[in-house]
């Protein structure tokens, strides 16, 4: 550890955090880890927090006629549970992954900007407490003139953000949500949206230009080209939605008209802006599990990843398409038979790349010497169930069948099996993957057994019978269902299945906290793996290598190990334990020195600012509201300059190769 | 190629060219390149907004395309212009290490830029005046959400030029190797000049 | 060690970027001049508008933005970028009707 040199700063505004523990170290610090950690846990406790509002909609629909939440809880409760999971969950799990993984997966001693990387994990953590900060501070009341019930004002969940996730308008505009639920929702997804810009800029960049020497981009693992693809699509669909966000919070707040038909706007446009968005979206949050199970099932078969060039174009190609299909969601809304035909084919057209990536996974396990452990099953169950929800979607591009199967459960039935099925089971799959590398530790393989067989069966439970109860007719987003129309039996088995999915989530953290503390001491390669990662201690020193690797070939980790036998099995090389015992020796005691970015205030800042605008503009009426937006601005900006005028890395008093330069 | 030597593994981060597979270009301008990439996406939106909703009939009066004030709108574009040439100036006077020329030409983009702003809240008070307020109709909200975001673009392009100005009277020189600097500012300084062009044609010039 | 050391003498001279300036400005001039030509003449100046438009943008981002100078990879994101822009919304206006309005 002595040669690692962290250098002592010289100051600019502030002296340089020298803090690398404790509650200082955390909120400076610029190592994508220990990003990827906070990233991770803020987004877990997200998830539980959606959990429990979905758990709280499915005590409601357990029995007919139920009475357990009011119509306007019930709102909040789907509204923010969808919010919560896709913005708050998902999302943020998989830059936790990004951030954690990337730099070690191409090679690299930390991310392009590390600085940008730390302010896109606050910002995120700031916008997520916003949001929430709507329980507590937000009011959602009665529209003027509506016909609902006058809400009891002082109950408990009814001042959250009740409009859907998808925020439909006007419903979600200044008529018919008075209140400022919605705004906090607008302003709240605004500023997370600007977390996953930077970062993707971040991913983007540090993918293209610090790669490992040898490291071409053909040569880089599936998971690295995912995040690539993710963040194109972040890239380029979160202006979309920042605009039409930006138009709500007009409409809201500043009297402007474009989503109120009775000023003359356009409530469709919203539609076009959000889904524009919202499409990408998807791929989004499924492309990253894509990523991860296209590194678990090669490593737990024993076998190369089937055509891998076909999985990263694959991926390329949704990514592409999901561009060109966003009118899908918008088929019962008159958009023209023109549009439908057209979109309904773009949408078909999604089904091939997905299919070639599931017959490359097949393909993967075909023959290989399966080791079903926990990873492998969590990435088993991906695929299977990954199947069923892709079906299920190809059956919404028949615009006849999708008009019947609008806004009821089947919808539901299906974009759970793509993002509970896909999504987190690909989340769990990493998790546990990854989880020896985080920790340096072994988990409990008991209970991570334990926890696939709940989750798998929990999940089919509280999905499958959504598909026939949406195909009875069962509406989504309503409250209650009268008894005497037959669903009572079947709601009450999805609520057991939920309920035996939060079950499986509790058996999961106990096995992460146990086997955090007291699980075996992982070795550095424990699943005899094939990526970059695998060749540095667990966990990784701060510096990540001690040693930088230069690659020559897609999976070069693997063919040091291996090589090819007479009958085409891999065997095993006489010098491989050498090889990692070396590995690990470099990798603890590296021989030069290593200069790594400096800790720093500025991110923080700068992003602590940005809730305080945000609140402001929710209140700009009152007396106190422009002065916090000036305050926040004023935050904001001495973040940003301080920044500037802070060096990343700090340069050494005279550096000959820099004096000479300019 | 598999021999390590100690010029590969040590300052890898002042180094990236040498010790890294890339694309050959300095991470801070890849990284300004691929975020303006995206801003495409939000323009467009903003532009798609006006163009839906600029000619629709049966709003309440006035449209603002009835307000443009043709003249005095190609003056502030032909300074938005022209501050692009300042800026440009600017770059290669540091492109020849000629500190007090980029001062100069920092200052002049800022004022052009402040110029403009300047216009652009002359023009919105006399619209206002005339009756066109953000609740006039959906053509007026659009119109000032596009024009806005675009003012509120030159106006964090002049704050960051008065940045590098600030820091180049403090440090006396201003140095391309770290932070933020006059390249990456200037490129986003000529993006918001051609969405600007975009929207002089598209919003004003067409009818 | 940043790029623009290695490429500086390939970028044009501040004698091309005035005179750069002259032509954009004198483009400018132009438009505003079909601007009025368009009562007498019609909705004929539309199309040549948008060009003298594109001209500007692409002059300003090929020389002022350097892009002509740097490796294809630039060219092809910012490219990438704006041809998608382009395309999503002149769907979105068509599914409006609004796109056959705006090409006149």
């Amino acid at each position: 550890m002595t040669a690692t040199t962290r250098p002592v700063p010289t100051t600019t505004i502030f002296r340089r955090p020298k803090a690398k523990t404790g509650v200082l170290g955390w909120l400076t610090t610029v190592d994508h880890k220990r990003i990827g950690i906070m990233y991770g846990y803020t987004a877990f406790v997200f998830f539980i927090v959606g959990g429990v509002e979905a758990l709280l909609l499915r005590v409601q629909l357990s029995s007919a006629d139920a009475t357990f939440l009011t119509a306007d809880q019930y709102n909040a409760m789907f509204t923010m549970h969808g919010t919560t999971m896709i913005f708050l969950f998902v999302m943020p799990v998989g830059a936790a992954f990004f951030n954690y993984l990337l730099p070690l997966m191409i090679g690299a001693r930390d991310v392009a900007f590390p600085r940008l990387n730390a302010l896109s994990y606050w910002i995120f953590l700031f916008g997520g407490i916003f949001l929430y900060s709507s329980f507590i501070f937000g009011t959602s009341l009665a529209p003027t003139g509506g016909n609902l019930d006058p809400i009891d004002a002082g109950a408990l969940l009814n001042g959250s953000p009740n409009g859907g996730w998808f925020g439909y308008q006007p419903n979600a505009g200044p008529t018919y949500s008075v209140g400022t639920a919605l705004d906090y929702w607008a302003l709240g997804l605004q500023i997370i949206g600007l977390a996953s810009i930077i970062s993707a800029v971040n991913f983007i960049t540090t993918i293209l230009n610090l790669r490992a020497r040898g490291m071409r981009l053909l040569r880089m693992p599936v998971f690295v080209w995912m995040t690539m693809i993710v963040a194109f699509l972040l890239l380029f669909s979160l202006p979309i939605i920042a605009v039409a966000l930006f138009m709500v919070t007009g409409d809201r707040q500043f009297g402007t008209l474009f989503f109120q038909p009775a000023g003359g706007g356009s409530a469709i446009l919203w539609q076009h802006l959000f889904w524009l968005f919202g499409h990408p979206e998807v791929y989004i949050l499924i492309l990253p599990a894509m990523g991860i199970v296209s590194e678990v099932l090669p490593v737990f078969s024993r076998k190369p990843l089937f055509g891998y060039a076909a999985v990263v174009f694959a991926g390329a190609a949704i990514a592409f398409l999901g561009f060109g299909v966003w009118a899908h969601h918008m088929f019962s809304s008159g958009i023209g038979t023109v549009a439908q035909a057209a979109f309904g084919l773009s949408t078909m057209t999604i089904a091939i790349p997905t299919g070639i990536k599931i017959f490359n996974w097949l393909g993967t396990m075909w023959l290989g010497r399966l080791r079903l452990r926990t990873p492998m099953l969590f990435a088993i169950g991906f695929v299977a169930m990954f199947v069923i929800g892709g079906l299920s979607g190809v059956t919404h591009a028949v615009v006849p069948a999708d008009w019947q199967q609008t806004d009821t459960y089947y919808v539901v039935a299906h974009f759970h099996y793509v993002l509970f099925g896909g999504a987190v089971f690909g989340i769990f799959s990493g998790l546990y993957y990854w989880f020896p590398k985080f920790s340096g530790r072994m988990f409990s393989e008991r209970l991570g057994k334990l926890h696939f067989w709940l989750m798998f069966i929990g999940f089919n439970l509280t999905f499958g019978p959504m598909h026939w109860l949406g195909l009875q007719g069962m509406v989504r987003r309503t409250w209650r269902y009268p008894a005497d129309y037959g669903f009572e039996f079947w709601n009450q088995v999805v609520t057991a299945g939920a309920f035996l999915i939060a079950v499986s989530i509790a058996v999961f953290m106990v096995n992460w906290s146990m086997s955090r503390r007291r699980g075996a001491i992982a070795p550095m390669d424990p699943w005899d793996a094939r990526t970059l990662e695998w060749s540095i201690p667990s966990p990784p020193p701060e510096y990540n290598f001690g040693v930088e690797p230069v690659v020559h070939s897609l999976d070069d980790f693997w063919h040091q190990k291996y090589t090819e036998g007479d009958d085409g099995r891999p065997v095993r090389n006489e010098d491989a334990e050498e090889l990692i015992a070396r590995l690990e020796k470099e990798g603890t005691d590296p021989p030069q020195p290593i200069h790594l970015p400096a800790s720093s205030y500025f991110p923080v800042i700068m992003a602590a600012g940005l809730p305080l605008i945000a609140y402001g503009i929710v209140y700009h009426t009152l007396p106190w509201g422009i002065p916090i937006i000036v305050i926040g601005a004023i935050v904001t900006m001495a973040g940003a300059f301080g920044w500037a005028v802070e060096p990343a890395e700090e340069e050494a008093p005279h550096d000959p190769e820099h004096a000479g330069a300019h | 190629m598999a021999e390590l030597t100690p010029e590969m593994t040590t300052e890898i981060d002042e180094t990236p060219a040498h010790s890294h597979e890339g694309t050959g270009v300095d991470n801070r301008k890849l990284g300004m390149w691929v975020f303006l990439s995206s801003e495409f996406l939000f323009f467009g939106a903003l532009i798609t907004n006006y163009l839906l909703f600029k000619n629709r009939p049966g709003f309440p009066p006035p449209y603002p395309k009835e307000l443009y004030d043709i003249p005095f709108t190609s003056v502030s574009s032909f300074v938005l212009l022209m501050s692009s040439l300042t800026m440009v100036l600017g770059h290669t006077a540091l492109e020849r290490d000629d500190q007090q020329g980029v001062r100069t030409w920092l200052a002049a983009t800022a004022l052009l830029g402040a110029t403009f702003l300047g216009g652009q809240f002359f023009e919105f008070s006399e619209f206002i005046a005339e009756g066109l307020t953000l609740s006039t109709n959906p053509a007026a909200s659009s119109f000032y959400l596009l024009t806005g975001f675009h003012g509120i673009h030159v106006a964090i392009g002049v704050l960051m030029l008065l940045s590098l100005f600030g820091i180049s009277m403090r440090y006396e020189r201003l140095s391309e190797h770290r932070g933020l600097n006059v390249e990456l500012v200037g490129l986003y300084w000529h993006f918001v000049d051609i969405i600007w062009i975009v929207i002089f044609t598209l919003v004003y010039l067409i009818p | 060690m940043t790029d623009s050391d290695t490429r500086a003498h390939t970028y044009p001279t501040p004698k091309l970027y005035v005179r750069i300036a002259i032509l954009l400005a004198t483009m400018t001039a132009v438009e505003v001049g079909l601007y009025y030509l368009e009562p007498v003449v019609g909705g004929l100046v539309i199309p040549f508008l948008l060009v003298l438009s594109a001209l500007k943008f692409l002059i300003v981002i090929g020389y002022y933005m350097h892009l002509r100078f740097e490796p294809a990879t630039l060219s092809r994101f910012f490219a990438f970028g704006f041809v998608l822009a382009i395309t999503l919304y002149a769907v979105v206006l068509a599914v409006f009707g609004i796109l056959a309005v705006v090409i006149g």
